[in-house]
Parts: structure tokens; C-alpha cells; sequence
């Protein structure tokens, strides 16, 4: 039930970008995102059944990898953005531009869930470490497909 | 026709892993068959997305199947990971867990420099438009193909 709420927070969030492409995504997209990533907390809260002692070591963990993690979103909500500006008028040198940027934030995300999933794995058991992999696995990949969904194809 | 395609790609993946739940071994030829069926389908709706050119599709296809035949490589290290898991799965020990993390993350990054080792190709012989559209419809599918096969597979412990 929370994983389906993100995904469809996140849908929303990016919901403006497909019915009014030329005005930009500006609505209440931080707001939406922050909370994401509250009920993404009570996700992990309910799945990975910390003892006092792991719930200890494990948050602040997670909440750093969060903080970065949002960064990531904005960039790649800014990125959104701009293609929605130049959808139905894209040059080459804009698509160029535009593939550089996602394919650095792919490679951004994926690195920082590495490094953070490695930080978890020295804080509680090398099994909870991958419980938690599974569970950011589950969850980016159904907001990603609520938001690949929502964004034309490239024209 | 398209959403048919995909329905039936999803599914196939599907079936990859659903012997996991059941504590089975995948057996190599029935994933192989699975695989090529998967892609055989994939590379039509991929095909039709695109919406080439006569000139653009002679360019495109050669470079898409090179890029198919490694993209299977990673799909059968994927599952043989899945497999993995499954005959550790109720009795994982830390260092399992670590070498199915460490495998993982290497699957991720592999199939990352994939697409970008791709669309270097592509960028060579179709519009740049054309390259963002290919990552964009290989992110929606293979987004789409996971899914069913992660939320089959229950949660480490």
C-alpha cells in the first residue's frame, strides 16, 4: 500500500510535465517529493526490522543517503524541465546535451546506492544490508515506471 | 499489438522467476529459450517504437542485435544471481549475502555502461533525437521486464 502511494506520488509529481509540456514542471514537486521520502521511511521502518541497536546505527546512514538522493531527484526533475520545454523542437545538440545529463545521474544514483549500501552493510548484518538493496530495488523500480510512463518519447 | 508484445515479454521474465519461489533451480536451456523469446519479442516492440526510416532501420538494426547478443549475456548473469539467492535463500550466511551484493552491483554497473556504450554507436549513424529516444524506450522496458521478476522474489533474511 506505501509502495503504491510513492509510486503514485511521484507520478504526480511528474504528471505536469506531460500535460503542460511547454509550461515547465514548477507545481509542488518538492513537496510531493519530501513526501516520498517520509512514507519511503515507514517502508524501510515496517521491512527491515531493526533491534534497537541496528535502528541506531542504520538512520543516520539513511538519512545521509536521502539527502543525496534528493539532490539526484532535483537534477534529474530540472532535466525533466528542460525537456519538457524543448519537447516538438528538440535540436540534436539539445538531445546530446539532454542523454549526457540523464546518463550522468544514472550513473550517480547507482554509484551512491552502492556506496551507501556498503555503509549499511557495515552497520547491521550483511543480510539486512541486502534486504535493504531489495527494498530500494522494489521501490526505484516502481517509480521509475510511473515516471517513464509519463514522459513522451523523444520526437 | 505493442501492449500485447509487452504483456507477453513481462510475463516470460515472469516465468524466469518464478521456479525461484518455488526453491527451484532454473535449468540452463529452459532460460535460454526464455531469454531468446524475451528478446525476440522486445526487439519488434522496439523496432516499431523507434519509428525509423528505411535508411535509419538498415543503420539502427545490425548495431541494436550486437547490442541484444551482450544484453543477453547480462540477462543470464542475472538469473543465474536469482538462482543464486534462491539455494542460499532461509540459510543465507554474511558472506553469501555479501558475494550476492558485490555481484549485483557489478550486474547494475555492467548494464549501465551497456546502453551508454550503445548509444555512442547509435549517435554515430541516427539523429541524437533518435539515440534519447532508444535509452528512453529501453529504460520504460526494462523497467517494465523487472518488475514482475523482483516483486516475485521475496525479501533477504
Amino acid at each position: 500500500m506505501k509502495i503504491a502511494s510513492l509510486a503514485v506520488a511521484l507520478a504526480v509529481a511528474a504528471f505536469p510535465v506531460v500535460t503542460h509540456a511547454q509550461t515547465g514542471v514548477k507545481a509542488d514537486e518538492q513537496v510531493i517529493l519530501k513526501q516520498v521520502m517520509t512514507d519511503k521511511r515507514a517502508v524501510y521502518a515496517q521491512n527491515l526490522q531493526l533491534t534497537e541497536g541496528e535502528s541506531r546505527a542504520f538512520w543516520p546512514i539513511y538519512d545521509e543517503y536521502e539527502g543525496k538522493a534528493k539532490k539526484l531527484n532535483d537534477e534529474f526533475l530540472a532535466l525533466v524541465d528542460d525537456y519538457a520545454a524543448k519537447f516538438g523542437s528538440m535540436t540534436d545538440a539539445d538531445a546530446t546535451a539532454m542523454l549526457k545529463k540523464k546518463m550522468q545521474i544514472e550513473k550517480d544514483r547507482e554509484a551512491l546506492k552502492q556506496t551507501y549500501t556498503k555503509k549499511v552493510a557495515k552497520a547491521l548484518p550483511p543480510v539486512k544490508a541486502l534486504r535493504y538493496a531489495q527494498i530500494e530495488t522494489r521501490l526505484d523500480n516502481m517509480i521509475r515506471r510511473e515516471v517513464y510512463g509519463l514522459i513522451p518519447l523523444a520526437q | 499489438m505493442k501492449n500485447l508484445k509487452t504483456a507477453f515479454v513481462a510475463t516470460a521474465l515472469f516465468a524466469i522467476a518464478t521456479p525461484f519461489a518455488a526453491q527451484a533451480q532454473s535449468t540452463y536451456d529452459d532460460t535460454q529459450q526464455l531469454i531468446a523469446q524475451i528478446q525476440a519479442d522486445k526487439r519488434a516492440v522496439v523496432l516499431e517504437a523507434m519509428a525509423l526510416d528505411d535508411a535509419q532501420v538498415k543503420a539502427f538494426t545490425p548495431i541494436y542485435d550486437a547490442y541484444q547478443a551482450e544484453r543477453k549475456v547480462l540477462m543470464q548473469r542475472g538469473t543465474d544471481l536469482i538462482n543464486a539467492y534462491a539455494s542460499n535463500f532461509g540459510s543465507m550466511t554474511d558472506d553469501a549475502a555479501k558475494g550476492l551484493l558485490k555481484d549485483w552491483f557489478k550486474l547494475k554497473n555492467d548494464e549501465l555502461a551497456l546502453v551508454q556504450k550503445y548509444a555512442r554507436k547509435f549517435d554515430k549513424v541516427l539523429p541524437t533525437t533518435k539515440v534519447l529516444r532508444f535509452v528512453q524506450i529501453e529504460n520504460k522496458l526494462n523497467t517494465l521486464l523487472s518488475l514482475p521478476g523482483i516483486a516475485n522474489i521475496p525479501l533477504a533474511k
